[in-house]
């Protein structure tokens, strides 16, 4: 019983990281344009559109997360094989993950934007400098809250993979609850903020994406300010869910029917949540957007 | 039917980026091996160049490849070359000083015939598909081989899966302290798929250079050895790391920097807080 309920705490406060781990991950991508939304940043310029938006093309999020998150749990796992306390590990492991990930940046967007000289598109230092700093900043929260994820896992719940692939997997993880949950506030809302609310985006509309703010001109500080209001906390709450259900039912159920109960639970809550998109989306569609009629069932 | 949308103007042929990248790889792989012979670890090093050789010769084959427009994001590129490399990786680790030359061969195969299958059962039909998947699972074994050999000090399957913990001054035999046995292999999985992928990924575009994207292969390659340096503390001499580390960071200083000025050239400004230019027509 005692376990249990020691489980139990591991997993509320896994949850609680992967919550945090979701926000910052979700507003540093769209700070950088990674992930769907950079096909518009980059088709932007061709179309004559010139911009200051950062853009940040390391690879899709999954992959990307997967590298930092996996690079910080490695370096953790060493720094730990060293004899240094786990806590001090973690951030030194974290923090030398963020310098990759800060390179990569830099290189992305230099490498980017000189491949488009032909449409007169500037590389702008200052975008490169203000912005660098905030997604390493966002991305440290990010890597060190799911690096601690993994490090709870293995160490506090007795999980048998080793720390750099549970930082792989759950990285991967963290990528594509961002990527999934908090990218259409970004790519389908504040890029075209000037079109139809519903309305997709036509081919004419391709690449019109907003570049002008309130005052000035916009940059992608404003951006991660408007997706860390609704889609950091979408994504921080896909992520917690994903941890806190995931660790719950291995914790509670695990000892039924020799593992089988943690997969039995597991595919009951697949199920419930297909039922509650299902319902969502229909809802969804009958209230906004200028959909006449929702859908037929099943398309 | 696919239609090839970019060539390779001017510039370092292929073959020649192909045979330099594959002979240097292998080569650094086996300098590694006077660690055995000299009985230190001073030239685990030698692994870190080998896999900075091998990415840059990926990111050329990647940019072959991905000419075609094949539907696909470059990244994937990246982790077929890994996931094919692995497994010849980790097969070749059993045959001794042979090791480099059996992973080359056996990723030649794996590749063959993941070629084979996307071409023909698949029906993707691109040219270049065969030879390229081939290179990416050699570039993928020759990379991860090189961190193994950097990480571990050693390309050899019992120094990779033994290791030891320390516990109040005993040591013991452990295989979770060791290279595989810790998935410090995943991490250089990651860190290698990562890096072949992202010259091509930040460099595509009209505009293009050779000189350019190499040059962030090189940064790239650096880039990742330097956290596997400091990864290699835990397996080897503080000495060994040492170097490692040094020799990573110079490498990636200078490719950095030379990076900086090939887009300063290439750019078509480089504005300083400044608003959108005007266009004409806009």
């Amino acid at each position: 019983m005692e376990s249990i309920v020691f489980g139990i705490g591991i997993t509320a406060l896994a949850g609680a990281l992967a919550t945090v781990a979701g926000a910052a991950e979700n507003t540093e991508s769209d700070i950088g344009s990674q992930g769907d939304p950079n096909s518009q940043v980059q088709l932007a310029p061709q179309m004559g559109y010139i911009h200051r938006i950062f853009n940040k093309a390391i690879a899709g999020e999954p992959p990307a997360y997967g590298l930092w998150v996996a690079l910080g749990a490695g370096l953790a796992w060493a720094f730990m094989a060293m004899q240094i306390n786990p806590i001090l590990a973690i951030v030194l492991g974290s923090a030398l993950a963020v310098f990759v990930q800060g390179v990569y940046a830099t290189t992305a967007y230099l490498g980017r934007i000189a491949s488009l000289s032909k449409f007169g598109q500037p590389v702008f230092i200052d975008v490169l400098k203000s912005m660098t700093t905030v997604t390493m900043a966002h991305a440290f929260v990010a890597i060190f809250t799911t690096v601690t994820i993994c490090h709870l896992i293995n160490a506090a719940l007795g999980h048998p993979f080793p720390l750099p692939l549970l930082g792989l997997v759950w990285g991967i993880a963290l990528g594509a609850a961002g990527s999934a949950t908090g990218n259409p506030f970004y790519g389908k809302e504040r890029q075209y903020q000037t079109q139809k609310f519903g309305a997709g985006v036509p081919i004419a509309a391709s690449g019109n994406i907003v570049r002008y703010a309130e005052a000035g001109e916009r940059n992608s500080l404003d951006n991660g300010w408007f997706s860390a209001k609704l889609g950091g906390p979408a994504s921080g709450l896909c992520f917690g869910l994903i941890v806190f259900l995931e660790l719950w039912r291995t914790v509670i159920f695990e000892k039924i029917g020799a593992g089988w109960g943690a997969i039995v639970v597991g595919i009951i809550i697949i199920l419930v949540f297909t039922v509650i998109d299902r319902y969502i989306e229909v809802w969804a569609r009958k209230n906004y957007g200028p959909y006449g009629e929702p859908a037929k069932e099943g398309s | 039917m696919t239609v090839k949308v970019e060539v390779v103007e001017g510039g370092i042929p292929h073959n020649t980026i192909m045979a330099a990248g594959l002979v240097a790889s292998v080569i650094f792989i086996y300098l590694t091996y006077a660690n055995v012979l000299t009985g230190t670890q001073l030239f685990s090093f030698f692994g870190g160049l080998a896999a900075v050789a091998a990415i840059t010769w990926g990111s050329h084959t990647i940019k072959h490849l991905c000419s075609y427009g094949i539907g696909t994001g470059v990244p994937s590129a990246g982790m077929m070359a890994f996931g094919s490399g692995v497994i010849a990786m980790l097969f070749a680790t059993k045959f001794g000083v042979a090791s480099p030359i059996v992973a080359v061969v056996l990723a030649a195969i794996i590749g063959a015939v993941l070629g084979f299958l996307s071409n023909n059962v698949l029906n993707m039909r691109i040219p270049v598909m065969i030879q390229s998947l081939t290179e990416m699972a050699i570039i993928g074994a020759l990379v991860l081989m090189g961190f193994a050999a950097m990480i571990s000090g050693s390309f050899e399957f019992n120094p990779l899966t033994a290791g030891s913990v320390t516990i109040l001054g005993l040591s013991l035999p452990s295989y979770q302290a060791s290279f595989i046995g810790s998935s410090l292999i995943a991490v250089a999985f990651m860190l290698g798929g990562i890096a072949v992928q992202h010259p091509f990924n930040a460099c595509l575009g009209p505009n293009w250079t050779q000189d350019r994207m190499l040059t962030l292969a090189q940064e790239c390659g650096f880039l990742s050895m330097i956290t596997a340096a400091v990864m290699s503390m835990v397996f080897l001499s503080f000495s060994a790391a040492l170097v490692s580390v040094i020799v990573a960071l110079v490498g990636w200083y200078y490719t950095y920097t030379k990076y900086i000025e090939l887009s300063k050239r290439d750019a078509a400004a480089w504005l300083d807080a400044k608003p959108i230019p005007e266009l004409e027509g806009h």
